[in-house]
């Protein structure tokens, strides 16, 4: 069932064929579309009536409502045939289909868009009543790209910008301080861990053995990085999934902070005076530095190989990362199945490769019966923990510095909800 | 001169060509482009499909050399990332690039030809250790330093001028001079070793026993022949300019072309760095070429040999 009176930016009304149209396309593989899981459990949607429509999944998906409120729209039927024609590969031709300006329904109408430089945003006046989010106070959002920090800094005290977030930490007490700026942190859903090759993908290595995972989580002193390192708003990470998503039981076996234990258990294992092994990481190299200093500690010696994620993601694929140092957002989706599921069924980024949590995990994402998923999340999520297979570190957090006369209200999903602020 | 010029140019283009080839392979053998494009999440069946899409699936050399066909017809391809044609991109990003260039050297040269005949015609006097000290401070300080230097005085404690973007002239100063302060302890230094030398030349001493004003000798008798060298450095500075303030343009949040490379690279929008790399190469080749053929037109020496 749709709402009625919605209408588009562009005056059209928000019907049933608009919903078709889009999520047809979409979900069609050659729309360009990157976040494939928000429609890849699509099969096909019809129409019932002009604010009805029936969408035909390929299995049951408890999932869905969390995939239709991401990060794709519903445009107005007919949206995609602007696409402009461009060359594709071997002199055949392809439609950029992201190449369309969108048109949406929201609070905010898009007034003006340069790729990569800035956005600008005015409130719609014919935001239909009775909506969930309310009518948005401020007029015009201007939302600029500049790339430096301490740029972005530099704006934000002067009052050239009103609103910067991701604010390093070594800033935010600085920008604290200034009497003009509100500083704000919030966690976000983006966790950052090992992957540790239990399965043996690269070989018979130290890492399939239980007692050198347990040594290695007992290693890292997580509380010190999340609180001193990464700072304000991020936490310790408990299990494999983000503690807001739907089925992520946190309530299973720690690994406290314990190098001499780690040591004891490297030496159960045959490893009295440690190894070397080679240490993938590619997103921010101060991480997980820390981390290999924690390793280091206790015999574990690394040759980190620090990698942009373009040249790391085919050695994954390719069985070469004995220990990776990874993250993951969940694509924003507040459901374990677009976590826990994504690393422990059976695919390319699966270094565990154990079935039963495989077998738990599938059961789980495709039963519509909430209780039973959650009791499956939590079998899978509690083997994971015990046979360390995987090992969590610390969610991220997001700091964000904005004028004392902006009220704006922080979230933990890492969304900047701009029809939320008004001015004092 | 026809075969100087001709030659100049064939060695020009052969530069060009190489470097395209160079660019190519770089790009492509850095990582999986599919892979960056399809973003974490994706799976290998999304990986694969977006392969196909653009064609990352066909064996390099076959990439290679439709692109090098599309090149020819003028065709530079398309961004994957802005979803806009890769010639529109550079359009836009081109002018602020060249623009910042441009001021730059023009405050290197107007800050360091000066000091540079000064400190020669008072060799060893407070003056030339003043220019001396100017220079040094230019190579000593990292280029990042000394623009969060200048933000943080003009921006942020007298804010007097803007400090990021590139909507008008006032943004154009502190990168101008950020990147240009860079250039001048070369330019300098040149000058003035030029400058010293050709001041003890004989040709010097006559036009200077012949009565002529001091500024005339020290600009048309002196300057013109110790210029010579400058130009050709002025030229690769210019180039470097153009080519190389990824740095300054990232911190000023300038959209030229160092900052859309650094982009670029961070969401592996190949087809967009490999026209930037060809450019840049481009730049530098014919900024050399124009530099040879100044110097053949100030100096008769170089063209007939």
């Amino acid at each position: 069932m749709l709402r009625e009176g919605v209408k588009f930016h562009d005056g059209t009304d928000f019907d049933a064929q608009d919903v078709a149209y889009t999520l047809n396309h979409v979900a069609d593989p050659d729309s360009d579309m990157k976040s494939r899981v928000l429609v890849d459990w699509i099969d096909n949607v019809e129409v019932v009536d002009s604010h009805k429509v029936r969408i035909h999944a390929k299995r049951p998906t408890p999932a869905a409502l969390q995939y239709l409120t991401g990060t794709s729209p519903i445009y107005p039927s007919g949206h995609y045939e602007d696409a402009p024609v461009v060359p594709g590969s071997d002199g055949a031709e392809r439609r950029d289909w992201g190449a369309v300006q969108p048109v949406c329904t929201g609070p905010y109408k898009l007034a003006d868009y340069v790729a990569g430089e800035s956005l600008t945003l005015e409130a719609n006046p014919d935001y239909f009543d009775g909506s969930p989010k309310g009518k948005p106070s401020i007029g015009t959002l201007v939302y600029k790209t500049i790339k430096d920090p301490e740029t972005q800094v530099a704006e934000v005290v002067t009052g050239g910008v009103d609103w910067i977030w991701g604010v390093p930490p070594e800033n935010a007490e600085m920008l604290a301080s200034m009497g003009n700026l509100t500083v704000v942190s919030a966690p976000t859903m983006r966790m950052s861990f090992l992957s540790l090759d239990a399965a043996g993908r690269t070989g018979e290595t130290p890492m399939t053995d239980l007692k050198v995972r347990q040594a290695i989580a007992h290693a890292i002193n997580r509380e010190a990085i999340a609180e001193n390192l990464v700072g304000d708003g991020s936490m310790v990470q408990k299990s494999m999934c983000a503690p807001v998503q739907f089925g992520c039981d946190t309530d299973v076996k720690q690994y406290a902070y314990d190098p001499e234990k780690a040591k004891a258990l490297l030496a159960e294992a045959g490893y009295p005076d440690g190894f070397s092994v080679p240490f993938h990481a590619y997103r921010d190299r101060a991480y997980s530095e820390a981390v290999l200093n924690d390793l280091r500690a206790v015999g574990i010696e690394t040759d980190l190989q620090f990698l942009q994620w373009r040249a790391l993601r085919p050695k994954i694929v390719d069985d070469q990362v004995q220990i990776g140092h990874l993250t993951f957002g969940s694509n924003g989706i507040l459901d374990v199945s677009a976590s826990t599921s994504y690393y422990f069924e059976g695919s390319s980024d699966d270094y565990a490769r154990d079935e039963e949590v495989k077998a738990w995990l599938e059961e789980a994402d495709r039963t519509t019966d909430q209780e039973r998923r959650k009791e499956l999340y939590s079998k899978a999520l509690n083997k994971i923990a015990d046979q360390a297979y995987y090992i969590p570190l610390f969610m991220y957090g997001r700091t964000y510095a904005f004028n004392k006369d902006l009220d704006y209200p922080v979230t933990p999903d890492e969304m900047a909800h701009f029809y939320l602020a008004k001015w004092k | 001169m026809l075969v100087y010029l001709s030659k100049r140019f064939l060695m020009t283009m052969l530069v060009i060509a190489v470097t395209s080839g160079i660019a190519f392979l770089l790009v492509h053998l850095s990582g999986d482009p599919a892979a960056a494009m399809a973003g974490e999440g994706a799976s290998e069946a999304d990986i694969e499909a977006v392969r196909a899409t653009y064609g990352f699936d066909r064996p390099l050399y076959v990439q290679y050399l439709d692109w090098v066909g599309r090149i020819l017809t003028g065709d530079l391809g398309r961004s994957t990332y802005l979803r806009a044609d890769v010639t529109d991109v550079l359009a836009r990003h081109v002018p602020v690039t060249a623009t910042l260039g441009l001021c730059a050297l023009t405050f290197a040269l107007a800050l360091s030809i000066p000091l540079g005949v000064i400190a020669a015609l008072r060799p060893n006097t407070l003056i030339d250790r003043f220019a001396l000290w100017v220079a040094v401070a230019g190579q000593a300080l990292p280029s990042f330093l000394f623009a969060l230097g200048l933000m943080y005085l003009f921006g942020v404690y007298f804010r007097l001028l803007p400090i990021s973007g590139n909507e008008t002239w006032w943004h154009f100063i502190m990168p101008s001079i950020a990147l240009g302060y860079y250039a001048t302890p070369a330019i300098m230094r040149l000058t003035r070793s030029g400058m010293l030398d050709v001041m003890q030349s004989d040709h010097v001493r006559t036009a200077r026993a012949y009565g002529l004003a001091p500024w005339r000798v020290v600009v048309r008798h002196g300057l013109r022949h110790a210029i010579i060298p400058v130009v050709s450095l002025a030229a690769v500075q210019l180039g470097f300019m153009l080519g190389g303030s990824i740095v300054i343009e990232t911190i000023f949040s300038l959209k030229g072309i160092g900052y859309l490379a650094w982009e670029s690279i961070q969401r592996a929008d190949i087809e967009v760095i490999q026209a930037i790399l060809l450019v840049i190469a481009a730049a530098y080749a014919v900024l050399t070429l124009l530099a040879d053929l100044l110097n053949a037109a100030l100096d008769p020496r170089i063209r007939i040999s």
